[in-house]
C-alpha cells in the first residue's frame, strides 16, 4: 500500500471520535476562566439591578402581573393573546413556535407587569389561535379581581379538556 | 432531530423534573409562577434570561415550592450557559445539604457533574462521578447514561465496555440510530470489526425518514468502509462505501475511499470513475486535494504515463493556485477581516448556537474561513465571544436607563416637596376622624331614638320650625283671658298642633328607617376614608424611602457598571485574538497539507518523466 493511502486511513481513523456525543475538551485558556468570571458578575450585577427597576417602576403595593401558562395544547394552537384591565389593553402578544413549545413543556409566560391602584379591578383576557380540527377558534375569559397592599399575580391558563376535547380557559387569582 | 437539541431534552428532562416525576412525557407543573417563567426562557433557551428570572426570584423568595429543584436548575443553566466553574460548585454545594434526604436529587447531581467532568476532559473523575447515580427508572435517562458512560470509556481507552454499555442501553424512540452509531463505533473501537459491522450494517440499510438521519447513516456507511478497508476487506468496503449517496455531505470521503477499494483490488480501471467524478466537484476538501494525486497515480499503474504527467502536472498547477488562496486567506484573517467576520456574529441574544455560520461575501478564499468556522473548537470560542458582545450592550442599555432612574427619584423627591405640606396639614386637621365622630353621633342618635322613641327628633327643619311657632302660640294663648274668643283660638292652635303632631308621627318610622338606611350607606365610606386617612399618614411617613438611598444604590450599580465594560471588552478583545489565532492555525495546516501535496505531485511528476525516458519500466 502506498504512501498516500497509509495517510489517508490514518487520518480517517479518527472519525469515530467525531461521532460521539458532545465530545467537548475544554480548552485549558485564560479567555475561558475569564468569560465565566465576567458572566457571574454580570449575572449579579443584573440581579440588582433588576431588582432596582422593578422596585422603581412596579411598587409591591401597585404591582400586578399577568402570566400565560397551558398544558398540552392539543385541541388548541395558540397564536395570540389580547388583556385588558379596566378596559384598557395592556397586552397583544404573538406567539412564536419556540416559545409555543416552552409554553407546552411547562413554562410559564408573564405577559404583562403593570401598576393599578388597590380595590377591584376587570380583566378581560382574548385567545385567539386554531381549535380542533385546525378551525379558526377566538375565546375570551372574563374575571373581577381585587388588588390588595402586596402584588398582584394573575394566571391566564389554556387546559385540554379530553372529557370533551375542547380547550378550556381559565383565570386563576395567586 | 439535532444531537444538540437531544441533548437539550435529556438535560432538561432531568432538570426541570420534580423527584418521582422524572422525564415523563407530561409537562412540568408548575407550583410558583416565577419558576415557570424561569422555565420559560430556559426552554427557548435563552439562558442568561433564565438565570436572571431565577436569581431575582430567589432572592425574593418566591420560590418556595421548587426550592430544591430551583436550585438544581440554577446549576444546569450555568452548565448550559457555559460556566462550568460555578455548575460544578453549585451541585457540590447541592451534594453537600439537600441529597442526603432525597436520593433522586442526588442522582441527578451526580449526573451533570459527570457531564462537567466529562466536558473538561476529566475523564477519570467523570468515571468515578458516573459509578454514583443510581439505575433510573426513566428509559430516556438511562439511555442519556448509557451514552455517556460510553463516551468516558471511549475517551479512557475502554472500547469494549463503552460497546458493553451502549449494548445493554435500550434505546427510547428518535433515539435508536444514535444509539446504534454509537455502538457501532465503540465496537470497531474494540477491534469487534465483525459485530461494529453487523451493527452500522443495520444502521446503513435502514431507510432514513429525515435528512439528519440520511447523513447519520452515511456516516455510518462510510466510517464502516473505511474501517473494512484499513482491516484488508476492500471487496466489503467498498459495498458500504457504494451506499453512501453522491449528494450528501460524506460524498467526497466516499468516493476517495471507493477508488482506494478498486486500487486495493488491483482494479486501477474501476478506480478512475469515482476520481475523475471528485475531480470535477469545485470542492477544496482534502478527500478533492488527494484525488488530484491518485488520479494521475492510477493512471501511471495503468501504464499510461502520458496522462499520468498531464494529470500531475495539472495537480501541481492546482495545488499552488489553492496555495496562493490560502496564503490570501491567511493575509486576510491577519488582517482584520476576522473581526468584521466576527461582527456577524451579533444576533443580540445570548447562549445557544448560532443557527447560520456568519457568510463571508465578498472575500477573498472565503470559503476557506467558512470552513474554519464550522470547527468545534471554533465555534465554542464565538460563543464566548458572542456572549461577551450580548454583555456588554446589555450592560450599556443598563447604563442608558440608570439616568432615567435618577431622573425618576429626583422627580419623586420634587413632588414630595411640593405636595407633602399642604397632604401633612390636611392631614393634622383630622377631617376624616372628624367625619366618623359625625356619623358616630347620628348613629347613637338613632340608637336612642329607637329605645325613647320621640318623633319630633325626626322632624323636618319646617316641621319644627312649624312646631315652635304653634308651641309659641299655645303660649301667648294661654296667657290670655279665658274670653270664648280666645277659647276658639286656642282649641284651633292646638288642634293645629295635633295634626302636625299626627303628621311627623305618622312618617316616623319610615324616617327612622331611611336615616338608619343612610348611616348604614355612609359606614363603608367613612370607614374608607379613616382608613386612607391613616394610609396617607403612613405613606407620608414612608414615601421618603421611595427616594432616600437610592440616589446610592443607583450610584454603586453605575459604578459596577463601569468597572465591568472594560474587563469586557478587554475579555472580548483577547477572545477574538484567539479566535483570530485558531483560523490561522487551522489555515496554516491546510496550507502545510497542500504544500505536501504539491511536493509529493511534483517527486512522482520526476518519476514519470524518468519513466517516459527510459521507456516505462519502472514503478512510481
Amino acid at each position: 500500500m502506498n504512501v498516500l493511502f497509509r495517510g489517508l486511513l490514518a487520518g480517517l481513523l479518527v472519525w469515530p471520535l467525531l461521532l460521539s456525543a458532545e465530545q467537548t475538551k475544554e480548552s485549558e485558556t485564560g479567555v475561558k476562566e475569564e468569560v465565566q468570571t465576567l458572566k457571574q458578575q454580570v449575572l449579579e450585577l443584573n440581579r440588582d439591578l433588576f431588582l432596582l427597576e422593578e422596585e422603581l417602576l412596579f411598587p409591591s403595593n401597585t404591582q400586578v402581573s399577568v402570566f400565560v401558562s397551558m398544558d398540552v395544547g392539543e385541541f388548541f394552537q395558540l397564536d395570540s393573546v389580547e388583556v385588558k384591565i379596566d378596559g384598557k389593553q395592556v397586552a397583544d402578544y404573538l406567539y412564536t413556535k419556540r416559545e409555543l413549545d416552552a409554553l407546552i413543556r411547562g413554562g410559564v409566560q408573564r405577559i404583562h407587569i403593570g401598576n393599578l391602584p388597590t380595590g377591584e379591578h376587570e380583566l378581560v383576557a382574548l385567545f385567539i389561535g386554531k381549535g380542533p380540527k385546525g378551525r379558526d377558534y377566538k375565546r375570551g375569559a372574563t374575571t373581577t379581581f381585587k388588588k390588595g397592599l402586596g402584588p398582584k399575580y394573575v394566571e391566564l391558563k389554556i387546559v385540554d379538556q379530553t372529557k370533551n376535547y375542547q380547550p378550556e380557559f381559565d383565570i386563576k387569582e395567586w | 432531530m439535532p444531537l444538540r437539541t437531544l441533548q437539550l431534552l435529556l438535560l432538561s428532562a432531568w432538570l426541570t423534573t420534580t423527584p418521582g416525576q422524572a422525564a415523563r412525557d407530561k409537562p412540568q407543573q408548575v407550583q410558583d409562577l416565577h419558576y415557570g417563567e424561569v422555565l420559560f426562557h430556559f426552554y427557548q433557551e435563552d439562558y442568561f434570561t433564565a438565570i436572571s428570572h431565577l436569581m431575582v426570584a430567589q432572592h425574593q423568595d418566591v420560590l418556595q415550592h421548587h426550592r430544591d429543584e430551583s436550585e438544581l436548575l440554577l446549576g444546569g443553566l450555568q452548565l448550559s450557559y457555559g460556566m462550568l466553574d460555578q455548575a460544578e460548585q453549585q451541585f457540590g454545594a447541592l451534594l453537600n445539604t439537600e441529597t442526603k434526604t432525597d436520593a433522586e436529587l442526588h442522582d441527578r447531581v451526580w449526573y451533570y457533574l459527570t457531564k462537567i467532568n466529562y466536558q473538561r476532559g476529566k475523564y477519570e473523575k467523570a468515571h468515578k462521578t458516573l459509578v454514583e447515580i443510581n439505575d433510573p427508572g426513566d428509559k430516556r435517562i438511562r439511555a442519556e447514561l448509557a451514552v455517556l458512560d460510553a463516551n468516558i470509556n471511549m475517551a479512557l481507552g475502554n472500547n469494549e465496555a463503552a460497546a458493553e454499555a451502549l449494548k445493554e442501553a435500550r434505546a427510547p424512540e428518535g433515539w435508536e440510530e444514535y444509539l446504534l452509531i454509537n455502538r457501532g463505533i465503540a465496537e470497531l473501537r474494540a477491534g469487534n470489526i465483525e459485530q461494529g459491522r453487523k451493527t452500522l450494517d443495520k444502521l446503513g440499510k435502514d431507510r432514513a425518514a429525515n435528512e439528519e438521519l440520511r447523513a447519520l447513516r452515511d456516516r455510518a456507511n462510510l466510517g464502516l468502509g473505511y474501517e473494512l478497508l484499513r482491516a484488508g476487506d476492500a471487496e466489503q468496503a467498498r459495498k458500504y462505501l457504494n451506499r453512501v449517496r453522491l449528494q450528501g455531505p460524506f460524498m467526497q470521503s466516499a468516493l476517495l475511499g471507493a477508488g482506494w477499494s478498486d486500487v486495493e483490488r488491483g482494479d486501477y480501471q474501476q478506480a478512475l470513475t469515482p476520481w475523475l467524478h471528485l475531480l470535477k466537484t469545485s470542492s477544496h476538501q482534502p478527500a478533492t486535494h488527494e484525488a488530484r494525486l491518485a488520479v494521475p497515480y492510477a493512471f501511471g499503474q495503468l501504464g499510461d504515463q502520458a496522462r499520468s504527467v498531464y494529470y500531475y502536472e495539472q495537480a501541481i498547477d492546482y495545488f499552488e493556485k489553492e496555495q496562493q488562496l490560502l496564503e490570501s486567506a491567511i493575509q486576510t484573517t491577519e488582517n482584520g477581516t476576522m473581526l468584521s467576520l466576527l461582527s456577524q456574529a451579533e444576533t443580540g441574544t445570548s447562549g445557544g448556537w448560532l443557527q447560520q455560520n456568519p457568510t463571508l461575501k465578498g472575500v477573498p478564499s472565503g470559503h476557506y474561513l467558512v470552513d474554519v468556522l464550522s470547527g468545534h473548537n471554533f465555534q465554542e470560542s464565538l460563543k464566548d465571544y458572542r456572549d461577551l458582545g450580548y454583555l456588554t450592550e446589555l450592560l450599556n442599555d443598563w447604563l442608558d436607563n440608570i439616568d432615567i432612574y435618577y431622573d425618576m427619584v429626583d422627580t419623586r423627591r420634587q413632588a414630595y416637596e411640593v405636595r407633602a405640606p399642604a397632604v401633612r396639614k390636611r392631614l393634622e386637621n383630622q377631617e376624616a376622624i372628624a367625619l366618623q365622630e359625625r356619623w358616630q353621633y347620628y348613629r347613637d342618635l338613632v340608637t336612642t331614638e329607637r329605645s325613647e322613641g320621640n318623633p319630633l327628633n325626626l322632624a323636618t327643619g319646617k316641621e319644627k320650625q312649624q312646631w315652635k311657632t304653634l308651641k309659641a302660640a299655645g303660649e301667648k294663648l294661654a296667657a290670655l283671658p279665658d274670653e270664648p274668643r280666645y277659647r276658639l283660638m286656642k282649641a284651633k292652635a292646638q288642634w293645629l298642633q295635633g295634626v302636625l303632631y299626627w303628621q311627623i308621627q305618622a312618617d316616623y318610622k319610615s324616617r327612622l328607617w331611611e336615616i338608619e338606611k343612610q348611616l348604614a350607606e355612609l359606614q363603608t365610606p367613612v370607614e374608607e376614608s379613616v382608613r386612607m386617612h391613616q394610609q396617607v399618614e403612613t405613606a407620608l411617613g414612608s414615601i421618603q424611602d421611595g427616594f432616600t438611598g437610592y440616589d446610592e444604590r443607583i450610584e454603586a450599580l453605575r459604578s459596577r457598571i463601569l468597572g465591568l465594560l472594560p474587563a469586557i471588552d478587554a475579555a472580548r478583545g483577547n477572545a477574538s485574538g484567539h479566535l483570530q489565532q485558531l483560523a490561522l492555525d487551522e489555515l496554516e495546516v491546510r496550507k502545510q497539507r497542500l504544500i505536501s501535496y504539491r511536493n509529493q505531485a511534483r517527486y512522482a511528476l520526476a518519476r514519470s518523466y524518468d519513466q517516459l525516458a527510459t521507456g516505462g519500466d519502472d514503478q512510481p
